[in-house]
């Protein structure tokens, strides 16, 4: 009896942990692709909140998931356009430009909001995306409960991040990324058109930090309200740096600060006296502590963050 | 030539903002004249409208400050806001060593604390980023998150009143507390110090060697290091001043607006403090006079949703507009200079 119910209690937890951790897999995984071509989007905030709200909106009047989800990630590609325009055309302060968004969109999102549902005190809620279980693997206890009984944004998640990394490090278009982020003068010599590229890389962004933040709205909460996201895009450039900007390393992060969520969860509603922020903490800490350790040996693309101007030498 | 067409782009940045809040405006239904006349009227209609300006713009001042003297010397400070948090944690933990100073002492005490406390929470960075060449943005960030969660254990643990359930410190002892400078309103000791605190970043980077070391620095490291100006020093220097100056607008917040160490206090101004140097150009006077308009923008916008039933958010959208638009100012410009080459040609 007692089994069962650590069963029970580890699959909840499991899958709790995977549920907080896809939307941080998925921001990320948008943010690697920007930033292994040397664009650094600090409004990867904006990104998701502008996705979440849009793939929302859509939903609510629509009805339908689909249209939703498509609505977010439009709404994130125009959040990671004005950004690219601004730091690949402008080449302006990409860390300005991004929180210069951030600001933006907290304000537009809340703004359009209160337009559309005025000031209710309900909040107005849209479908959720339904639990798709696949047949037998569903059915292994824990495992197959965590991994197999989940909705489509999680089995897509899994996805991206295999053709993710097998784009980035097995095909050509990989290596023309990494050669951008890299060094643009020697990419840009032997051919490579570096400013698309690089705009490529930033609607790379926006489509899986829309999906992201339509993930938090449709597949987590059936709600928006202001400020949703509250930091959860600054906490995936969090796991970019623990991944190491790699597809698989950065569900592993996401993974990491999830149980972290999940385990203050639990605590809190189990009432265990030790303050939550010790844990929500920690993946900060983990970050400072694994940018100290790993310094020289991964480090951050040469041109990330430094606009290219092709006539400066 | 070259004026006019900066003057010209920066009437078109004004038209555009205009009309961008109209449009906001209009979109809610509300009346355009009256949104506007509400807008000023809570700036200037009233003695407490005004001085509540002057109360949201000193903690900007301060930290916009701080984030300033980082820029001048290639120190991206986006943390302003966890220091703004050590320097409260500083002055309520010094409040609770010392509970019965005099006001004379308790008050230089406390500002001093929270400029310490400020100043190493970014100077940390700033070390890390002089010695290995660690990127200063994602640490910043790190620490802004750190820092407010320390503040959280704090409030709830050994700084908690035990007299309340809420997580919050007691109230600080009088002597810690900033005097208001204008009873009724809100207006404190913080402003003249933020006022202070303008004219002595002035004197340090403009009149005096170090600040001129600073500056150099921010301008061509290469070239400071071949004249023997040692620029690790001074990048881990510029990161402590950057802190420190927002570690005592924290002060500022707990000891002239709240009275006691709470979570929350501050809505941001760390993020915005970095605006108000953009806007600023870094320059102290140019900060100050930014942190007083973003802090006007805020009040008159809470005063147009009061009377006008316009979302007070749009500050919000108005203030990341006003950046985005002169982020891209400049090459707006050489986007026209270079139609014009093509007609020529």
């Amino acid at each position: 009896m007692i089994e069962t119910g650590l069963i029970a209690a580890l699959t909840a937890f499991l899958s709790a942990t995977l549920r907080m951790a896809m939307p941080l897999t998925l921001a990320g995984l948008g943010e690697t692709f920007s930033e292994k071509s040397g664009i650094l989007n600090i409004g990867l905030e904006a990104i998701m909140l502008s996705g979440a709200f849009f793939s929302f909106i859509i939903a609510f009047l629509t009805q339908s998931v689909l249209l939703g989800v498509c609505a977010g990630i439009a709404g994130g590609i125009a959040v990671s356009s004005i950004h690219a325009y601004l730091s690949i055309y402008c080449k302006v302060n990409q860390t300005i430009a991004g929180l210069a968004l951030n600001f933006l969109i907290i304000g537009l999102t809340s703004f359009l909001f209160l337009i559309v549902f005025g000031k209710s005190t309900t909040l107005p809620e849209c479908p959720v995306t339904p639990k798709i279980p696949i047949p037998i693997l569903s059915r292994i206890p824990v495992v197959g409960t965590v991994l197999f009984n989940q909705d489509l944004f999680v089995y897509f998640t899994f996805i991206a991040i295999f053709l993710a990394w097998f784009f980035i490090h097995r095909t050509e278009w990989g290596v023309s990324l990494h050669a951008v982020g890299e060094n643009p003068k020697a990419a840009d010599s032997a051919g490579l058109n570096v400013f698309r590229i690089r705009y490529f890389s930033t609607i790379a962004n926006g489509f899986f930090g829309g999906l992201a933040g339509s993930y938090l709205t449709l597949g987590l909460l059936g709600f928006f309200m202001e400020n949703i996201t509250s930091g959860k895009g600054y906490i995936a450039l969090v796991v970019v740096i623990l991944g190491r900007r790699n597809p698989p390393g950065i569900l592993l992060a996401a993974l990491v600060v999830g149980a972290a969520e999940a385990l203050q969860f639990r605590m809190q509603t189990a009432g265990i006296p030790v303050p939550s922020q010790l844990f929500t903490m920690f993946p900060y800490v983990i970050t400072v502590l694994v940018l100290f350790l790993a310094m020289g040996k991964s480090r951050e693309p040469s041109a990330l963050g430094i606009p290219y101007i092709r006539s400066k030498r | 030539m070259e004026r006019l067409k900066t003057a010209l782009s920066y009437i078109l940045i004004v038209v555009i903002i205009l009309s961008l809040a109209v449009v906001l405006i209009l979109s809610v239904g509300s009346d355009v004249p009256k949104s506007f006349m509400s807008f000023f009227r809570g700036i200037f209609g009233s003695l407490y409208g005004f001085s509540e300006v002057l109360v949201r713009a000193t903690p900007l001042i301060l930290a916009g400050l701080g984030v300033s003297i980082g820029f001048r010397t290639g120190f991206i400070n986006i943390g302003a806001e966890g220091q703004i948090y050590w320097g409260a944690i500083a002055v309520t933990t010094t409040a609770y060593l010392f509970p019965g100073l005099p006001a004379l002492i308790a008050i230089p005490l406390g500002i001093v604390a929270g400029f310490v406390a400020g100043g190493i929470w970014a100077l940390i960075p700033g070390y890390l980023k002089a010695r290995f060449g660690i990127s200063e943005v994602i640490n910043t960030i790190m620490f802004n998150y750190i820092a407010i969660n320390i503040l959280g254990i704090l409030v709830r643990t050994v700084l908690k009143d035990p007299e309340y359930p809420l997580p919050m410190s007691s109230k600080l002892p009088n002597g810690f507390i900033f005097p208001l400078l204008m009873y009724p309103t809100r207006l404190h000791l913080g402003f003249l110090i933020a006022l202070i605190a303008m004219v002595l970043v002035y004197v340090l980077m403009w009149k005096s060697s170090p600040g001129y070391k600073l500056r150099v620095v921010g301008l061509n490291q290469r070239a400071s290091l071949c004249s023997g100006i040692p620029v690790k020093k001074y990048i881990v220097f510029s990161s402590l001043l950057s802190g420190g100056f927002a570690g005592i607008a924290g002060v500022g917040e707990i000891a002239g607006i709240h009275y006691k160490l709470l979570e929350g206090f501050s809505p941001g101004f760390g993020y915005v403090a970095i605006i108000v140097a953009l806007l600023g150009k870094n320059n102290p006077f140019g900060v100050a006079a930014a942190g007083l308009g973003i802090a006007a923008l805020q009040v008159g916008s809470l005063s147009m949703q009061r009377q006008a039933g316009v979302p007070a958010s749009i500050s919000w959208i108005i203030m990341g507009s006003i950046v985005l638009l002169i982020l891209a100012r400049s090459t707006l410009l050489t986007f026209f200079a270079e139609k014009e080459k093509e007609k020529k040609v």
